[in-house]
């Protein structure tokens, strides 16, 4: 399945200038995309407008062709459009439903809405705390766990839908450094188990570690695209107000110190 | 997603169900009665204490639906010290007020200062106690007997729309949410100085600053909240899934009707006068 | 649909003849001995409240029973007011247990909740919040913010909710700024009248006969310290009403005032006749103090209930319109105007901007 945004751009309700601009995107099968920038860039914009949620549930004005498959989606109500496109935020404690006293109950909320057969809602349940890694805390109440975890869960809660495609807006910029490697490395299982994802970050390295393709935004337009090795050794970045990826700080440090380059690649190669 | 079914799907030769820990059976007979009927129970206990008036009413009353109940809940302890909690501040103040400020009264008994203790008043504050002992007695049975999700998934198994129950059920779980967000901003100004002890004055003006900040950060959160509902599905019309309810049977059916049959006949007869 | 609003308006006919043939039937009084002590009158408010329940009631029966459903209703219930509720209720408890247990000052604080959800969402979902505040707070909310009393005023919150809805609707919570000295002035005095006229009027009907406040001939110091309590608060009220008025120079200011008073009344009028007869006038909270000092004065429990709740109920809710009105300043226009009602709660002018050209707004 294949989402295409085609020449989209987004108002905010009561805002004088758009927030995102001629954006042409396709979120295919199986890819990861990268999606950087500095603050305000559009990156929550962009997830929004890509899962449906802007103008939907946001409010605001849209322009431009968003198509599933060929299909419009113009018109598909939010609860149709969550079944093929999750999307997941920085809060781990807001995406909690609130009514669940356990994981296990949080997590099969989202098949529980969607009325689908109590064996199936059992089975996704399962399926999606095991994809994660994390069904050992499936008694455990959400509202008591720490941020990684807690961010696992609301995304497990995501895969419950069984959406095609994951849209995951800077899922580790409130968690700390353990939370943060404990997501990083449950995105990258997903990655190499052939999940279709769009994850926006402030993390770059991040983004080096999961995506194939990364696009960095400024202004609400797109400013640069191409495969993640490439973008996130571009030389733009720095001034686009984007953090370079820690490897290629080193890379550049070595080099401007005097290092040859070539020996460099092939030492970090081995 | 091109691995959304080896994500998604459940490993072949896994077969688990409904994990037990959820919608865990109580641990008496009365734990496992259905929670409308406990609910029924409650209220309609709590509504004929007040019908039936006077002092024996209530006493066999509270003995009968409440005392009874919970041993068989095996709750009494922990009922009387949490019912007599509950009731205590109303309690005290009621006697007080009744024992001391009866008009009209005759039978003087203790006289202080302005103020003069009566026969009647005592009698009076004496039946207002009972009956409101009787009141927190049914309802803290009910509260220590029975989960909240419970009563909501019984309802919600009856018809009540989703959203109700979802709004009951994440009440309960924001006020001790809420009080813990208002504990931090309190250690966060005292930290900075702020007084919280003291005259009520000094404390009505201590409980100002953590109001605003608890209010407005709550409110600030509704946007995303409701965004991550909408997001699983929450706007889908209809009922949804439910992974169990509590059981009910025909006989407890028959009990709150019988229940309810019963209370209107007691309202009847109290109002027509038949029964004085 | 006709059909459903003719049975409702059956019902609540029914409801109230009912109410008045038995409440009437009891002379005054306290009588131990005896159930409803009340006249017919004075528990008008109760059985007026009761019976707006039950047509309700009855509508939603006769729509379930039409298309199996409640969609006229349920339509009302956004996602946004749903996330909403469980926090305004939240509000409701703490605050209110807070004010009763710890603070024991004679007013409530436990419709800040209900009153937003109403502004911001209409009259039946501000009606849902005070009804499920008031139930879980008996029922299900642990000690110590448990309280006992409380289920049995949930009609009062319902009330409080539908009238804080019809006020959010009629724009009466639209900030006002800027307004020239001239419509401030001719608000202020609209306003004074109306709350003015509400208290000699109630002042006559309830206190009027054996109240002597300020006369010097009687002993009683309770009521001479009251009475220039009383005083004072009016005169503080005045005073501060005029300043926040001119300060601001905001005109919703004379609204929220009006809406707050009568709201208070109505409140009163509902709650005195259940807490008299149910609790005996006391519920625990600073309230009972004021109960007891009208009894100590010789009035019956009726009376003094209603006394009580006058005073208390008219300065709570105004103080409460008043923090609900501070907190709809406080939000932004973007979080407001998503709410079923938010429209109504924005400056004139500040509507959204219009779609034009190929900019759309949602469709689903």
């Amino acid at each position: 399945m294949t989402i295409s945004l085609e020449g989209v751009g987004y108002r905010y309700a009561g805002a004088t200038r758009p927030s995102l601009l001629e954006i042409d995107l396709d979120l295919a099968d199986g890819v990861v995309i990268g999606l950087a920038g500095p603050s305000e860039a559009g990156k929550t914009t962009l997830c929004l407008v890509a899962s449906g949620l802007a103008p939907r549930t946001v409010g605001g004005q849209i322009r431009g062709r968003i198509t599933l498959d060929g299909e419009d989606i113009d018109a598909w109500p939010m609860h149709r459009l969550s079944q093929r496109i999750g999307i997941g935020f920085q809060n781990p404690s807001t995406q909690l439903s609130q009514v669940a006293a356990t994981v296990f109950e949080e997590v099969a909320f989202g098949p529980m809405n969607l009325g689908v057969a109590r064996d199936e809602v059992v089975a996704r349940t399962w399926a999606a705390l095991d994809s994660l890694g994390i069904d050992g805390l499936a008694e455990r109440d959400p509202q008591r766990l720490s941020g990684g975890p807690q961010q696992l869960v609301a995304i497990a809660g995501l895969l419950a839908m069984r959406p095609e495609h994951l849209v995951l807006d800077e899922p580790t910029a409130q968690l700390d450094p353990a939370g943060t490697r404990l997501v990083a490395e449950a995105i990258a299982r997903l990655a190499a188990d052939g999940a279709s994802i769009l994850v926006a970050e402030q993390k770059t390295d991040l983004l080096a570690e999961v995506a194939s393709t990364v696009i960095v935004l400024a202004e609400g337009r797109i400013a640069l695209r191409g495969p993640a090795s490439q973008v996130l050794a571009d030389p733009r970045l720095v001034e686009l107000g984007v953090a370079e990826p820690a490897a290629i700080r080193l890379r550049r440090a070595a080099v401007a110190a005097g290092v040859d380059d070539d020996r460099l690649k092939g030492a970090l190669r081995g | 997603m091109a691995g959304r079914d080896r994500l998604t799907d459940p490993p072949p030769g896994a077969d688990r169900g409904v994990p037990d820990f959820v919608g865990r059976p109580g641990p008496s007979a009365y734990h496992r009665l259905n929670p409308l009927t406990k609910a029924t129970l409650a209220t309609v206990t709590a509504i004929a204490a007040v019908v039936l008036g006077g002092l024996i009413g209530p006493i066999v009353l509270v003995t009968a639906a409440v005392i009874v109940p919970a041993v068989v809940g095996r709750v009494l302890g922990r009922l009387i010290r949490t019912a007599l909690l509950l009731a205590l501040p109303i309690a005290v103040s009621a006697f007080l007020v009744n024992l001391f400020f009866f008009p009209g009264a005759e039978t003087v008994l203790l006289r202080v200062g302005p103020i003069t203790a009566t026969a009647e008043g005592l009698g009076f504050a004496l039946e207002i106690l009972v009956r409101i002992l009787a009141i927190s007695g049914a309802v803290t049975l009910f509260y220590l007997t029975t989960r909240p999700a419970d009563l909501v998934v019984d309802l919600e198994r009856r018809g009540v729309s989703p959203r109700v129950g979802f709004v009951a059920n994440a009440s309960v779980q924001t006020v001790p949410a809420m009080v813990e967000r208002a504990a931090q901003i309190t250690a966060a100004q005292r930290a900075r100085g702020m007084d919280t002890e003291g005259s009520i004055w000094r404390r009505i003006r201590g409980v100002v600053p953590i109001v605003g900040p608890v209010i407005l950060g709550s409110i600030a959160e509704v946007e995303e909240r409701t965004m991550a509902l909408e997001a699983r599905g929450f706007t889908r019309p209809g009922r949804r899934t439910l992974l169990w309810s509590p059981p009910d049977s025909g006989l407890e059916s028959l009990a709150r009707w019988a229940l309810l049959a019963a209370l209107l006949a007691l309202i009847v007869g109290r109002v027509t006068g038949i029964w004085a | 649909m006709l059909v459903r609003w003719i049975a409702a308006l059956v019902a609540f006919v029914i409801v109230i003849l009912i109410g008045m043939v038995t409440i009437g039937d009891f002379g005054t009084g306290v009588d131990a001995g005896n159930f409803f002590d009340t006249e017919g009158a004075n528990s008008f408010a109760l059985i007026g409240a009761i019976a707006l329940v039950v047509a309700f009631v009855v509508y939603a029966a006769a729509e379930y029973a039409q298309t199996g459903g409640f969609a006229s209703i349920a339509s009302q219930f956004d996602t946004r007011t749903i996330v909403l509720m469980p926090i305004a209720v939240a509000i409701n408890i703490i605050l209110g247990a807070t004010v009763a247990n710890a603070l024991k000052i004679p007013i409530y604080l436990d419709s800040i909740g209900t009153i937003l959800v109403g502004a911001l969402a209409g009259p039946v979902a501000g009606a849902l919040t005070g009804f499920v505040t008031n139930t879980l707070w008996t029922y299900v909310i642990p000690p110590p913010f448990q309280s006992g009393p409380a289920a049995a005023f949930g009609i009062v919150a319902v009330v409080i909710g539908v009238i804080a809805g019809l006020a959010g609707r009629a724009g009466w919570l639209r900030p006002r700024p800027n307004r020239s000295s001239g419509e401030l002035a001719g608000g202020g005095i609209i306003a004074l009248a109306i709350v003015v006229g509400l208290a000699v009027y109630a002042y006559t009907r309830f206190y009027g006969t054996g109240f002597e406040f300020f006369n010097p001939d009687n002993s009683d110091p309770v009521f001479i310290v009251i009475g220039w309590l009383i005083g004072l608060i009016f005169v503080a009220f005045v005073v501060g009403f005029l300043g926040l008025l001119f300060v601001r120079r905001d005109l919703t200011v004379a609204y929220v005032t009006v809406a707050g008073v009568v709201t208070g009344i109505i409140a009163a009028l509902i709650s005195a006749p259940i807490s008299a007869n149910v609790f005996g006038g006391v519920t625990g909270g600073g309230t009972d103090f004021l109960v007891a000092a009208f009894r100590q004065a010789g009035s019956d429990l009726q009376a003094a209930t209603f006394q009580q709740g006058l005073l208390s109920d008219p300065v709570d809710k105004l103080v409460t319109f008043f923090v609900v009105y501070l907190i709809l300043a406080a939000m932004a226009r973007r979080t407001k105007a998503r709410f079923p009602q938010g429209e109504r709660l924005l400056e004139d002018g500040e509507a959204g901007s219009a779609e034009e050209g190929e900019w759309r707004g949602a469709t689903a």
